[in-house]
């Protein structure tokens, strides 16, 4: 029963956190762009959700808006790219740096009016707020599976939903003339030039989707901490790259395998790798240095798999 | 056609390295032109190319392209009427997306690249009859990824892309210089092909010159940022590779070679 529960753990996990991974599949991945905005707008597509269910509106309007808001911040890193010329990394910090602001008063504001941010920093969920679970199918599916160790069968099921229909839409939007396009810039920038179009613009949309990915991300772990906190971001570049590099390196030459999905799985893994190091004892204090050193063990293994393959392009940070 | 008027261009501008290439340098190109350009390195040729294609914006002068003024028009706003091939063949395609994919963006070209499916399956035969044309038996390789075609073949794959859509003015950059001699052939085959099938004026930069006499009906030859030679016509067919060498040779000793 103790394994079910551990299983329970790094499945909800891994699912939350694949859509995240999904969403730098598209920034890092298709357009080469180390997207740092990710640790702010996961934050902010949390804020947003928290405020929607904290004020008693419909939840699954608040995940549509914890997108909208996701895609809006980062096509400001997109914009501070492409218009201003400033670097990619420098782009991610500066929009990711002005979301603390954004976040710590769109708390404030959103739960008591207070725009000068000295209230209360944080969104606790109660037992009447009304979020995904209490607006999904109604009593079909159970809340617990009281008979396998009362895993919380309901909100499994809730982010698979969430996860796999976030996977089909990417798929479907990358088989599009708009998705080639964007392929087509992270590939050849010139070539996009010549078919005349701006590259800058795909990659606005590019960092946009990635974003709102992150940021919808963000809006399903409020169910597993029940609310917000500010600091809900921290350390998700490592678990979005590290689950994106574990799932294209394992599973790079299964060609069957749309990479949306190896990239779900290989966040899934990540979770499970981290859920076994706690299973050995080590205090939790301890979990980013895990995160750490296990993202640097992956992108080592990583960087050898592509090198034999001809490719460094995932390999590198 | 496209007109050059009065182009200054000056390199790292305002340091003590400052190298001023072209001073009121002029050039016409007429409707169906097909042009050569030959010179020795550094001449400016390229940097023509690049300022007709907006890589490079002139210091100061007009380029007129069908009485339109595109001296300001970025490169890709330009490429509405401008069709590129360059040097190197891994530029004018997508190495990761497959033969197919890169026919559907180029098929695309100058319409919106909006929300609907990237590739028309009603296309592929037509695709593939372009292909065909090039001999290669590419046609039956149209799910391959272009990264893992020969340069010969990607270059021949560039050449469709670029000529596919309509566009006023054809620049061919140095195109056949990465290729081996055989490849080589076969792409200048083509180009002639595309350009006087589809009534195209080109601009090709070549240091072939052989390439340059033999094709094309004028030549333009370079050096230190004016046109030295400029050749149309019976004039152009009387040169030889042995007169262009000649002047190639005097030019050297011009410059103490």
């Amino acid at each position: 029963m103790e394994i079910l529960g551990s299983v329970e753990v790094f499945l909800e996990m891994g699912l939350i956190f694949s859509i995240l991974a999904m969403g730098y599949y598209v920034s890092y991945t298709i357009l080469d762009f180390p997207d740092l905005t990710v640790e702010g707008t996961y934050l902010t597509g949390a804020v947003v959700f928290g405020l929607f269910v904290a004020n008693g509106l419909n939840p699954w309007l608040g995940l549509i808006c914890a997108f909208v808001s996701g895609c809006i911040f980062g096509a400001v890193t997109g914009l501070l790219h492409v218009k201003l010329g400033i670097r990619p990394l420098l782009c991610g910090i500066l929009v990711s740096t002005g979301l603390i602001t954004v976040n710590l008063v769109g708390v404030t504001a959103g739960l008591a009016g207070d725009f000068k941010a000295e209230t209360t920093s944080i969104i606790s969920f109660g037992r009447d707020t009304a979020t995904l679970q209490d607006a999904f199918l109604g009593d079909l599916i159970p809340i617990r599976l009281k008979s396998l160790g009362n895993i919380p069968l309901r909100m499994l099921v809730i982010f698979l939903v969430v996860a796999v229909v976030c996977k089909i839409l990417l798929d479907l939007y990358l088989k599009t003339k708009n998705g080639l396009l964007l392929r087509a810039t992270g590939n050849n920038q010139q070539f996009v030039k010549m078919l005349g179009v701006d590259p800058g613009r795909s990659k606005i949309i590019g960092l946009a989707i990635g974003n709102g990915f992150a940021a919808v991300s963000g809006a399903l772990y409020t169910h597993t901490a029940d609310g917000v906190n500010q600091s809900m971001g921290i350390g998700m570049v490592v678990i979005g790259l590290a689950s994106l590099i574990i799932g294209t390196s394992l599973f790079g030459k299964v060609k069957f395998m749309a990479p949306t999905t190896k990239v779900m799985l290989g966040a899934i893994i990540y979770q499970a790798c981290l859920v076994v190091v706690q299973k050995l004892g080590i205090p939790s204090a301890y979990n980013k240095l895990i995160m750490a050193v296990i993202f640097t063990l992956v992108l080592v293994l990583g960087f050898k798999a592509k090198r034999k393959n001809g490719g460094v392009k995932n390999a590198k940070a | 056609m496209l007109k050059l008027n009065n182009i200054y261009t000056s390199f790292a501008k305002g340091t003590v390295d400052e190298m001023k290439l072209f001073e009121d340098f002029n050039l016409t190109v007429n409707k169906g032109d097909f042009i050569s350009i030959v010179g020795s390195n550094g001449s400016g040729k390229t940097t023509l190319l690049n300022l007709i294609c907006g890589t490079l914006t002139p210091d100061s002068g007009s380029i007129v392209l069908k009485d339109k003024d595109i001296t300001a028009l970025p490169e890709y706003k330009r490429s509405r009427y401008i069709g590129r091939v360059f040097q190197d063949p891994k530029a004018g395609t997508c190495s990761e997306l497959t033969v197919l994919e890169n026919f559907a963006l180029a098929d695309n070209k100058n319409k919106c690249y909006a929300l609907g499916r990237a590739i028309n399956k009603k296309r592929i035969d037509y695709y593939k009859s372009l292909l065909a044309e090039c001999n290669m038996g590419l046609e039956d390789r149209i799910n391959t990824p272009i990264g893992s075609l020969s340069g010969g073949q990607r270059q021949a794959i560039a050449l469709v892309l670029a000529g596919m859509t309509k566009v006023d003015l054809l620049i061919l950059d140095e195109h056949t210089a990465a290729l081996d001699p055989k490849a080589a052939e076969t792409i200048m085959e083509l180009t002639h092909r595309l350009v006087s099938e589809k009534g195209l004026t080109a601009v090709m930069v070549t240091h072939n010159l052989r390439f340059a006499t033999d094709y094309g009906n004028r030549i333009i030859m370079m050096h230190g940022g004016r046109a030295i030679l400029d050749k149309a016509g019976a004039e152009k067919d009387a040169l030889q590779v042995t007169d262009l060498l000649g002047i190639f040779n005097e030019i050297s000793i011009e410059c103490g070679n």
